[in-house]
Order: structure tokens, then sequence, then C-alpha cells
């Protein structure tokens, strides 16, 4: 299909305001850092600066680093998993078994813990994950004489944090997805003799894809890039690339190397989508 | 203190901002697309100031003292670290009146030109000043003073005095086995770097076997509860007793002991502790520089720093006279005149890049083991 | 057996919304407690919100906030929906580049894209002579509402993934104005999708703390930039107690919301 004159005025017009804002204050601003990471003095040091790959060489010269990178796929992976574990059942439920005002109101309140501020839950947190903290005094009201749960420091405690953080995301992308979904396909699976989980897999899951893989997009990729979360929650069980990252613009004033680490962090999001993206298109039935 | 050459002139000399800034002035709408939100300078009645929020500039009974007295208003925007002052200096020529800074910065504000000379002679107090203080290379360049002092304080042990009767005696207590998991040191790579020096007995500023240094950091790692990133965050860890032991800001301590009746104990080891002092510093083309003189001469009052001492909780004033007058009942002034402890300080200088990059990296390597 | 379900279903989600309330209820329940330092055992006491109604400065801050995250709200949502529309409405070359190009906004530290914008406007400024533009009101919304966009454009086009053109252009071969199409058909397809990214793009700005650190002029507060900056002296419960209010003020009017209009995607007659 050839766009004729007037959908390609369509799509310039529709597109053109968006992408205009962030080309002017987000693609240009990142160019001028992505060059600036091959350089070896930041942009406000008064002396000529001159063209270096030790930026990426120092990633790729250290092993600390790769424990980093390292630690945060895998933090982005768990905190994906979860939240999907999580919010697809919820979302589940509020696309197809909520009915009337209640599923406007549900919907709205997944979000409104968000309209707070990040430093503000995760000290609530540490409330409530220390010993003698929240589910401390739970489990010994509950059960006396329970051994005791001191989860604050630990690699849980920033799992918890984080699926915290971002499980809106998943819940609602799926959700938007699964609402879509007409009653009457589940119905005709059902009524051909499909089992609920063969519908569910053949039916539902495929067509719910796009809602999946937003989420995972949207939960994923911030989360690697995380320091937050880790830091306070995680004592010192939280490192990340996102906090060495942070270092580099905080400690060291090394403009550069921090924007080198970035475009590696950005590299692997993009490969890790990039594989992820057309296998996931093909399982959904070419969605 | 590499990258100092000084009068260098680079694209940030002051003959291009200032034309910058004469020419915005001339379209008069500096801020003029921003009614909403911005209140354009009134430069005669107001006194910018750069610090870190908390930071006794910021007092609300100090800015009405202030403007009672001078009739000038304060207005304020807050830095989180040092590297960000210097940003925010360099991207906004002629914004700030007032500037902290510090030991280990101001010269590095000196050399970008974001700071100009001060008129000594327009703050009265300046001669009261402790000299070692006020006339420190790091605050001085060519005869001129780019920095008044204006506190200086110590980083050095804070302690539980619920756990200990008795004060810890030596820096070894951080690394003692029987420590295990009540133990607390800030993220901050300087000042790891910094205290494992003075533990293995180096120059803190400029360590020479950096490789004794790291060793000695990943030794600490079994009695680590927890790294702390803000006082906020030290206070409300210690409050649940998430450590009993910790390298800690003096004046933070005062604090957390004055404003927050903590059981915190406090002791410079015998090994030595880390010492900085902070300056005052007056922006280039600042928009209120009489103003700004005001101001620092009002920060090293006597009068000034007693209040924020005993109310809140502080440094130590560069100000002998200030210090003189504390009440004898304060905690602060027994501390701040232990001139044993004192002699035992090393001061916090000026790191080069390259060394402020390899702490970076060191420290990055220690924490990297601390989390597996 | 029904019932049973149903129960269990009723029963997870209100299971996943107490987690979600978990901090929230911990912060709202601390702002009522004395210890500035969230000391247990609770005393009650009203103590911060006093001391919030005295504290001129949070409490414009707080306002500044909600006014950004507002307009960021609008302009975000409204400019993302457009570009999602025409994603999922069209297929044309240069579309998967487009939205792999979203990835950079969310992929990179909010610090590292704040210290862009700022050494960027900066340069802009004294390239044309007049370094004032590069910091205001102006300045922090470019960067909200930038920083928002991916999420809406991720969000709205999620629902949009094939995009039921047929049933637009059935209605208007059956005689429908392109208005009524609109309004009957493509609205009631957008709708839960553009109420979930504005409600994610308000969040996203209302604790957007870099760019507003960067780009307000001195003097000028967020309530992001007053809790991130006390890294020194550390927030008191007042936060807690702003917090608390907004929470409940914004719960207040989305309920009367959810009460009113019908943005979920029900279709008619389901009830």
């Amino acid at each position: 299909m050839t766009p004729t004159t007037r959908t390609r005025w369509a799509i310039l017009g529709l597109t053109g305001p968006a992408y205009l804002w962030l080309a002017c204050t987000i693609f240009l601003p990142i160019a001028a850092m992505l060059a600036l990471s091959f350089l070896d003095k930041s942009p406000l040091v008064p002396k000529p600066a001159s063209f270096t790959l030790d930026n990426y060489g120092a990633f790729f010269g250290k092993p600390f680093y790769w424990s980093l990178t390292r630690w945060s796929i895998e933090l982005g992976f768990w905190v994906t998993l979860f939240s999907f574990l999580i919010g697809y059942p919820a979302a589940y439920a509020l696309a197809k078994r909520v009915k009337g005002r209640w599923r406007e109101a549900i919907f709205l309140l997944i979000v409104l813990p968000f309209w707070s501020n990040a430093l503000v839950r995760i000290f609530s947190w540490t409330m409530v994950l220390r010993s003698n903290g929240i589910i401390d005094l739970g489990m010994q009201s509950i059960f006396p004489g329970a051994p005791t749960v001191d989860l604050l420091f630990t690699y849980p405690a920033v799992v918890i944090g984080l699926v915290h953080s971002y499980l809106p995301y998943m819940i609602l992308t799926c959700y938007i997805a699964l609402q879509a979904i007409d009653d009457s396909l589940i119905e005709a699976g059902r009524s051909l003799g499909a089992s609920k989980f063969t519908t569910f897999r053949r039916v539902v899951l495929p067509l719910s894809l796009p809602g999946i893989i937003s989420g995972s997009a949207l939960i994923f990729v911030p989360v690697i890039g995380s320091f937050m979360e880790p830091r306070i929650l995680g004592g010192t069980k939280g490192a990340t690339l996102g906090m060495n990252i942070e270092e580099q613009f905080t400690v060291t004033a090394n403009w550069p190397l921090g924007a080198a680490l970035s475009f590696i962090l950005l590299a692997i999001v993009l490969v890790i989508f990039g594989i992820l993206f057309p296998f996931l298109r093909k399982q959904g039935g070419a969605a | 203190m590499t990258g100092k050459t000084r009068g260098g002139k680079g694209s940030f000399g002051n003959v291009s901002r200032r034309r910058f800034v004469a020419g915005a002035s001339a379209l008069g709408v500096g801020a003029g697309l921003t009614p909403f939100l911005s209140r354009r300078a009134q430069a005669s009645t107001e006194v910018k100031v750069l610090n870190w929020q908390g930071y006794g500039t910021d007092e609300a009974w100090a800015l009405e003292a202030f403007k009672k007295a001078t009739g000038l208003d304060i207005v304020h925007e807050y830095y989180n670290s040092e590297s960000e002052m210097i940003t925010k200096l360099q991207t906004n020529p002629g914004a700030y009146d007032v500037i902290v800074t510090n030991s280990a910065w101001n010269g590095r504000a000196t050399e970008l030109g974001v700071i100009q000379p001060i008129d000594t002679a327009q703050v009265s107090n300046f001669a009261d000043l402790n000299p070692s203080f006020r006339d420190s290379p790091l605050l001085n360049v060519d005869g001129k003073t780019y920095g008044v002092s204006w506190v200086w304080g110590i980083t050095a042990v804070a302690y539980s005095t619920e756990v200990y009767k008795d004060a810890p005696t030596s820096i070894e207590a951080l690394w003692d086995a029987k420590n295990a998991k009540r133990i607390s040191i800030r993220d901050d790579a300087i000042e790891a770097v910094s205290f494992a020096a003075i533990a293995t007995g180096q120059d803190m500023n400029h360590p020479s076997d950096l490789a004794k240094v790291k060793e000695k950091l990943l030794a600490l790692k079994p009695n680590i509860a927890m790294l702390w990133s803000s006082e906020d965050d030290w206070n409300k860890q210690f409050q649940a007793k998430a450590f009993d032991l910790s390298v800690y800001w003096s004046g933070s301590a005062l604090r957390s002991k004055t404003n927050f009746k903590l059981p915190v104990g406090y002791v410079v080891p015998e090994e030595g502790a880390v010492g900085w002092f902070d300056g005052l510093a007056i922006g280039t083309d600042a928009p209120n520089a009489e103003g700004a003189h005001k101001f620092i001469n009002y920060m090293i009052e006597p009068t000034y720093y007693v209040e924020w001492a005993t109310k809140v909780g502080a440094p130590a004033s560069a100000n002998p006279k200030a210090m003189a007058a504390l009440p004898d009942s304060d905690p602060s002034k027994a501390f701040y005149s232990d001139e044993a402890a004192i002699k035992r300080l090393q001061f916090m200088a000026p790191l080069s890049d390259k060394e402020r990059q390899d702490f970076s990296d060191l420290w990055a390597e220690v924490k990297t083991e601390y989390a597996k | 057996m029904k019932n049973l379900a149903d129960a269990g279903i009723r029963f997870y989600l209100i299971l996943v919304l107490v987690f979600l309330y978990v901090p929230i209820l911990v912060m709202a329940v601390l702002a009522f407690n004395k210890s500035p330092l969230y000391a247990l055992p609770f005393e009650f006491d009203l103590v911060w919100f006093k001391a919030l109604m005295e504290n001129d400065r949070l409490l414009k801050a707080g306002l500044n906030s909600v006014l950004i995250a507002l307009a960021n709200t609008v302009i975000a949502t409204s400019l993302g929906t457009m570009a999602a529309v025409a994603f999922g409405r069209y297929t044309f070359r240069g579309k998967t580049m487009m939205q792999a190009l979203l990835f950079p906004p969310i992929a990179i530290p909010w610090l590292v894209i704040g210290t862009a914008m700022l050494v960027f406007f900066f340069w802009i400024g004294r390239a044309i002579g007049y370094p004032g533009i590069a910091r205001g009101l102006h300045a922090i919304l470019l960067g909200h509402v930038a920083l928002s966009l991916p999420y809406v454009i991720f969000v709205v086009g999620t629902r949009l993934n094939d995009y039921p053109k047929a049933l637009e252009e059935a209605a208007a071969t059956l005689g429908a104005t392109p208005c009524q199409v609109f309004r009957r058909v493509s609205v009631p397809i957008l709708a839960p999708g553009v109420v979930a990214a504005s409600l994610f793009a308000f969040a996203v700005s209302f604790d957007q703390f870099v760019i507003s650190y960067f780009l307000a002029p001195p003097g000028v507060t967020t309530l992001p930039v007053e809790i991130y900056t006390s890294i020194r002296k550390g927030f008191t419960p007042e936060i807690n107690a702003i917090s608390t209010i907004i929470i409940l003020v914004s719960m207040g009017l989305m309920l009367i919301v959810a009460r009113f209009y019908r943005f979920g995607g029900e279709r008619s007659g389901n009830e």
C-alpha cells in the first residue's frame, strides 16, 4: 500500500508535533551527549577536548562494570517477571470480571499511589520491611514466636520496592489490551470445544501481547537504570549500573564516562528488545 | 590539583559572559517569558544564595533577623553535590550572589571564573576570622580572596551511646569482628577512600598505596549493615537501630543530638579523621554584590552563629569570637576546642580529576564486592 | 461455583490494591505521628499539618508541582495520543525507527538527560544572546512533556496495535459525519488508553526532580526539588502531610469522575 499524499500529510500532522517536541528537547541534547561520550573532557571545562574511545574502553576493561551490568539486567528481569505475574491476572480480572462503576474506580485507584514522591514511598517501605516493621509485627501478632522478618537491606527488598513502583504500568497496559478483546471471540473458542486453558493460550494471551510488550518495556527499561530503590532498600545488596552512572555526574564530574555508560545501557536495551520484538510479534499472530 | 592553569581563557572567559548578561538585561526580558513562575530579580532587595538545603543560610529566624537589619530578602537555590554546584554556576552566569563552597572546590570555581574576588573591606568581621582558615591558599589566589571562611568541621566516628558506655578510641573499631553488620559508612567514594587511607596511615588526600586502601575497604564488608546516603537517611536508620557505629559529619552529629535527641556520641579516633572547611563566595557578575557582602558578614557574626549552633546544631565557626560566645554548656564548644583532637585531623584538599576518578573506580569495585 | 470464583477474583484485586497502597498508608499514618524521624511507637499529633500550613515555601512548591503536572498532562496526552493514532492507523516507512526512538528517553537515566538538556538550553541561549531562555516555566514544561511523551505513546499505542480502521470506515459509509465517527467510534476505542496515559503523564511530571532542579530559576521550587535537595537536613513529615492531602484530594476528584464518566471502555448494555 503506497500512502497517498493525503495520508502522508495525516501522518506528518499527527506525529509531527510530538516528534518535533522530542527532537528539540531530548533527541538533540542526547545526540550532543553521544558526541560527548567520545571526548576526553566535559564541555564546560575551558580546555580543548579531543576524540577518544577511552570511555567505552573503560567499560570493557574493568570487570566491575560487567558485574554491575549483569546485575542490572537480572534485576530488570525479576522486576518485570513479578510485575507480569502479579499484574496480568489483576488486569484480566479487571477487564473481564469487574463490571460497572467499580471498573473505572479501580482503574483510577491503581495509578493514584504514584501521584506522590518516590523517595517518600521508599522510606515508607523501609518502615514496612525492617525488623520491628509492619510485616514483622504483623507476623508476630498472627504467629507469636515466629522468627523475626527483616527484609530491609536485602535483594528481595529492592525487588519489592521496584515491583511496587512499576506494577501499575503492567496492570493498565494489559488491561487496555485485554479489554479490547471481544468477549464473543472467547465464547467462540469455548463453544468450539476448546478448554478454558486452550482458549486462554490460543486466543486471549496472543491478543493481549501488545499490552504485555508495552508494559514490559515501560518496566524493564527504567529499572535497569534505577538507583534510588537499590541504594536505600538494598543497603549494599543492590548495586546497579545506574548508580555508577549517577556518580559520574555527582562525584567525579566525568560527564563523558557517564554518557558512555548511559549509551551502553541504551544499546543493551535496544538489543534485547530488537531480539524480543519480532519474536513476540510472531507469537502474537502477526498482530 | 591538576587542570589548574590559572587565568586560562576558555570559552567561558569573563568577557563573553559579561556581554551575554549585558545583552540580556538590555533586552530587559530576562524572565519575561515566565511570568507565572519566575520572580524578576529585584537586584537591590534580594540576595540569591546557592547552598545545600538546610545548611545554615536558610534558617527562617536568621533570614528574618537579616531582613530586619538590612531590608534584604534572601532567595535560595539548592544543590545536591559540589560538581552540580559548579555546573549550575557555569550555566547560569550572573544568577547567584552568594555561593557556599568548600576547601576542595573553591579553587576550581576560581579557576573557572565563576566566582569573583571579595572586597574584604566590606566585610567587617573578616579580620576576626581564624587566620589559618582565612588566609588559606585554598580560598585565596594571587593575593585576592575568593572565599570567606565560614565554618569548619570534622568527618569522624559517631556511635550509639546506648551501645557504647565508653567512646571507642581507635578507628579499628569499625573493623572489629564483634561489630558484624553493625556499622555504616557513607556511599561516597572520596570519604570512603579518605577514611581507609587514614586507617592505613597514609596521606588522606593523596594516598600513595591505593591497593592497601582497597584491601582495607574490602575488609569492612562483614561489618557493613548499610551505606548511608543523606543525613536524613542516617537519622532515620540510626533511630531504627540499623547500626551502632558510623563515619559521620560533626555538624550533623550535633544536629542529631540537639535537634532530634538521638543517643549519639562523637569521637575523633587516635589515628585521625577528616577535616574540612567551607567558604562563602560571590558569583561573577553577581546581581547584588553589595548585598552579598552584607550577607557574608552576617554569616560570620557571633550572634548568628551562637543561635545556629544552640538551636539547630552546626559545624564550628571560623570566627573564634563566635566560638567564644557559645555558652559553656553547649556540646559543640568543648568538642571543637579539643586541641589534641584537632591536631589529628587531615584537611580536605582539592583533588585532580584523575585522583577523583581513581577513587571513584576503586569505590565502585569495593561496592561491587559488597554486593556479592 | 461462579460466585465463589467471583469472590476469589475480587479478593485478588483487593490484595493487589492493598500492596499498592501499603506505602501510601504508612506515609499517611506517619504524617500524624509526632516523631520527625518516623520513630515508633505511634503518637498522634497534628504538629506536621500545623507546620505545613505555615510553610509557605513548601505550599508554593506543592502548588507549582500540581500546576506543572496538569499542564504537562494536557500537552503530553494530546501530542502523544496523536502520534499513537498515526502509528496505529498507518503503515509507513520509518515507523519502526520512530518507535525505537522512544527508548532513549526512558532508558537513559534522567540525571543524564537533565544535564544534557541544561547544557543544551544554555548553549542555545548563549548562541542567540539571550541566556535567560534556558530557565523558567517554559523550559521545565519542555522537559517534562518530552519525558512523558514516550509513556503516553506506549500506553495509548497498546490499544491501537490493530486499529479498527474498518469500524471507522463502516461508520462513514453508513453516513456518519467525520465528527460523529470520531465521537462515536474513535473516542470509545481510545478512551481507556488515553485516561491511563494521562494518569501516568501526571505521575511522571509530579515526581520529576532533575529537570526542575536544573531548569527552575532561583527561588522557584517544586515539591520533588524540595524533597530531593533536603539531602543534608532531611525532610520532615510535613512532606508526608502535603503528600497525603494531595492524594486524598485527587482520590476524591477521581471517584467523582468515575461516578459520572465512563472511560473504561465498557460496551453499552454490558452492565
